[in-house]
Order: C-alpha cells, then sequence, then structure tokens
C-alpha cells in the first residue's frame, strides 16, 4: 500500500488504480498516516514551509463548525415560508405545518382489561383537527392537571408549541 | 402544620394501602407543592419535547390574600397566561382574543385548582414508586432529584429536582417506558422574592378584545359515562363549559393524583360532515378524538397515547331510562 501512496503522489498511477489508492485513505488510517508523512517528507525536501502540529485537526473542526453552505438550507427555508403563506389561506395547511405531531400510536401496550378488538389507529397525514381547536382543549384541560400544584403554570405553555404565526384578524 | 401533614402521611402509610415509600421522598414532594404555592419568584424556563424547544417568563407573586402568576411565552406566537386568584386568563395578543377560565367552586376554603392533598398522595404512592436520589445543580440551584416512577405502562414517570434549600420546583422531565424524555421543563434563570404586584400584571390593554369565557359549571352529563375505567383513574370533576366559542360542551376529568385526562363531549347535531377521528400529541399530553353517538368525543390526557386511546374508546352513552 505504501508504495502505492508514494506512485500516487508521483503521478504514477492510472485513474482507477489512483481512485482506488485515495479510496483507502479515506478507509485506513495508517494508509492516511503515511500519505500525511511523505508529504511532510516532501514538503521537507523542497523547502515548503511546515504548517503547525495538528494542523489537519484544528482545520476539521473550524470546518465543521463554519455554516453550511447556503443553498440546500435556502431551499428548505423557501419551502417553510410557502407552506407558512399557504396556512394562511389554508386551513389544512395551519394543521399541517402546526405544532402539533401528528404520532402514530406507536407502542400501544397490550391492555390487561378484556376490550373488544378494533383496528389500531393509522398514522395521520391529515390531522383530526385544528391547532386552534387543540389548543382550546389543552387550555380547559390544564387547568384540572394535578401537575398544576407542584409546577405552578408552566404546563400551560404547552398549548403553544411552534404554532405558525396566524395573521391579524 | 408541617408537622400535621407528615404525621397524616405517616398514617396512611401504616394503614398500608399504600406500597413501602420512602417517607422522605414524600416530604419533598409537599415541599415542592408548598414552595409553589408560598414563594414569590421570576424567572426564565424552557420548555422541551422533541427536538422543539420554546423559552418562556414565569412570574409568581403572593401576598396576603392569595397569590397571581403569569407567563408569559417569548418564542412564536406570542401569548400570555394569568391566573389570579379566581381565573385563569390566556391573552392571544394576534387574534385580539382572551379566553377565561374559571375553577370550579367546590365548596370549601380551597381554591378550585387542583392540589396534592394527602389522600392524592396516598393514591400516587399506589401508583408510581417515589425514591429521592442525588443532588444536581440546575440553573444555579442546588437541587435534590425526586423520581416518581410508574408502576404500569398507564402513566409516564416523572423526574423533579427541587431546591434544596427553598423546595422550589427548578426541573421536571417526563419519561417514557423505556426511561426516554418525552418532555421537559427546565428554568434556566430564577430569582426566589423580589417581585411586585405590578409584574403579575397583564401587558395588554385587552378591554377591547373578544372575550370567550368558559362559563364552566359543575353538571351530570346524563348517560355518559366509561365502559371501563383505566386503573387508578376516578372521577375529579364533572361540568359543562363552552370551548372557544363553541357550546355547551360537557368535560369529565379522571386522575390518578398526577396525571390528569378529560373527556370532552361535543353534540354533532346541525353539523354534516362526519366527526374526524384521530390522535394528536404536544409532549406528554396526548389528544384522541372519536364520534360516539351523534357527539364528538375528544380526550385529552398527559397520558401515554395508549391510556388517551384506551379511556376513549371506552367512552359510551346508555340513554338514562
Amino acid at each position: 500500500m505504501k508504495d502505492r501512496i508514494s506512485q500516487l503522489m508521483d503521478g504514477e498511477l492510472d485513474d482507477r488504480a489512483a481512485a482506488e489508492t485515495i479510496g483507502a485513505l479515506g478507509r485506513d488510517g495508517e494508509a492516511l498516516q503515511a500519505w500525511r508523512t511523505y508529504h511532510l517528507i516532501g514538503d521537507a525536501m523542497h523547502e515548503s514551509r511546515v504548517l503547525s502540529a495538528g494542523f489537519s485537526v484544528r482545520f476539521a473542526e473550524r470546518l465543521s463548525a463554519e455554516a453550511t453552505v447556503l443553498a440546500p438550507r435556502r431551499a428548505r427555508r423557501e419551502s417553510r415560508t410557502w407552506f407558512a403563506l399557504s396556512a394562511a389561506a389554508s386551513f389544512a395547511a395551519v394543521a399541517l405545518v402546526g405544532w402539533l405531531a401528528f404520532a402514530p400510536p406507536t407502542g400501544l401496550a397490550p391492555s390487561p382489561v378484556a376490550q373488544a378488538p378494533r383496528p389500531a389507529l393509522e398514522a395521520q397525514s391529515a390531522p383530526a383537527m385544528a391547532p386552534s381547536a387543540a389548543n382550546d382543549y389543552l387550555l380547559a384541560h390544564q387547568g384540572f392537571s394535578p401537575r398544576v400544584s407542584i409546577q405552578g403554570m408552566a404546563p400551560y405553555v404547552r398549548t403553544v408549541s411552534e404554532q405558525t404565526r396566524e395573521p391579524r384578524k | 402544620m408541617r408537622l400535621g401533614g407528615a404525621l397524616g402521611l405517616s398514617a396512611i402509610l401504616c394503614v398500608g394501602i399504600a406500597r413501602a415509600q420512602d417517607p422522605q421522598a414524600l416530604e419533598w414532594l409537599r415541599r415542592i407543592q408548598d414552595a409553589t404555592h408560598r414563594l414569590s419568584y421570576s424567572g426564565t424556563f424552557v420548555y422541551q419535547n422533541g427536538s422543539r424547544s420554546e423559552t418562556s417568563r414565569i412570574t409568581h407573586y403572593v401576598d396576603a390574600r392569595g397569590d397571581i402568576e403569569k407567563v408569559e411565552v417569548m418564542d412564536g406566537v406570542p401569548r400570555e397566561i394569568v391566573r389570579t386568584r379566581d381565573a385563569v386568563r390566556c391573552y392571544l395578543p394576534d387574534a385580539h382574543v382572551v379566553k377565561v377560565e374559571h375553577p370550579l367552586d367546590r365548596g370549601g376554603a380551597e381554591s378550585g385548582f387542583p392540589s396534592l392533598l394527602p389522600d392524592r398522595v396516598n393514591a400516587l404512592a399506589r401508583h408510581y414508586d417515589i425514591s429521592l436520589g442525588g443532588i444536581e445543580r440546575v440553573a444555579g440551584f442546588e437541587c435534590r432529584k425526586l423520581t416518581l416512577a410508574p408502576r404500569d405502562e398507564l402513566r409516564y414517570g416523572h423526574a423533579l429536582y427541587a431546591d434544596t434549600s427553598s423546595g422550589m420546583l427548578l426541573k421536571a422531565v417526563t419519561f417514557g417506558p423505556k426511561g426516554e424524555t418525552i418532555e421537559q421543563f427546565a428554568f434556566t434563570q430564577l430569582v426566589i422574592g423580589r417581585v411586585t404586584r405590578d409584574q403579575v400584571k397583564t401587558r395588554h390593554a385587552a378591554q377591547s378584545w373578544r372575550v370567550e369565557d368558559s362559563g364552566a359549571a359543575p353538571a351530570s352529563l346524563a348517560g355518559w359515562g366509561l365502559s371501563s375505567e383505566l386503573p387508578g383513574f376516578r372521577k375529579i370533576a364533572e361540568l359543562k363549559r363552552r370551548l372557544g366559542e363553541r357550546g355547551p360542551v360537557g368535560q369529565v376529568v379522571y386522575s390518578d393524583g398526577l396525571a390528569a385526562v378529560s373527556v370532552f363531549i361535543a353534540p354533532l347535531e346541525g353539523r354534516r360532515e362526519a366527526a374526524p377521528a384521530g390522535l394528536a400529541s404536544v409532549g406528554a399530553v396526548h389528544i384522541y378524538t372519536r364520534e360516539v353517538a351523534n357527539h364528538m368525543v375528544t380526550v385529552v390526557g398527559e397520558a401515554p397515547a395508549a391510556s388517551v386511546q384506551r379511556i376513549a374508546d371506552s367512552v359510551e352513552f346508555r340513554p338514562p331510562q
């Protein structure tokens, strides 16, 4: 492998062999270390300026801390805005991007009490009710929860998690 | 008073209804409740469920006449909730609406808001294994961890972190059967004391806003009931009320002492569309709807989806004889 790396550096490999060797560098830590060492040797022989110790590690860290390229994120934002706009017009869309997470009833525990068998509820892509209606139910319910007596009003914020802001009526 | 409460708890334990519980853990639960009611405080807390988190400000003011509490949601849709001695008011500035909830008059000195009275603590110990944990720091406060682990899969577990010197609850985590976090409330900043009356007043001039008053009043919902109750959940309230702009709607509340499940019953008469059935959730709260006897039944509870669905499925109407 070390010969291959050496040949790769000297441009002596054909495309296919080069691709294989580069692939190996990605997988094999020892090969990668050899690649770096050879370059360090080469740089020293050419009297290039040597990078400080740990440069590659710090570079990788800073690179990963950099903001991601904007293009894909911007695309996502646009679609979000689109949803938010249509939400103003469309009841269903409000519900769709609303704060409620409509979850399938996964992990249903087998009931210890005898019950008429009924089909399990399917995951819903369309929600059962609009967020504003669900909020009314939540508000009406919270005041009866004994949790309020140990936690105060904090649970009341549950009603508003990530709701699409509606335009003023 | 505190001694009396402790004796009461001991008596309950001696009767043997509750399984063996650490008396210190129960005392901590009572301390948390006391602190929640008796301390003036202001702070910022973060509510998290899944990848979502939301910051709110909470202010609690106590004087000789009682307490007032205000919560302002800082992220997303602006909303402010103020609980005074006689009502909970939810201000929605975008819609220019105030929603008003009145606590039910339960015919006693105790306010209509629920509390963990000794008999409820008894019920708690039957369904949760309550134990004291170690010391952890939350928002700069040294906190004692208290765990309420459910004895079955019908309810969620809770981990409470309370300030060792004041008993103030700094963090509350709800966890599922595998120990996974369902939701969490945690203070990021808290100051105990130094709250004025003005700080708990609403900042909205809402005189011209539309008022949606629940008009809740105790009532018997003749014919409605559960074919089988969920173990540990007993009925704690039955009322008629308005809901948003709709009404009248029936509401029956069941509780195991910590979690509560509300069953709402709204007539479908005059509506052409079929009641949509389905399950929704926000954090530890699940909402399940189904149609029963030409009524829309909506069950809301801070319990696992299966529990909420079981209650919903057992709702039945038997015409009164």
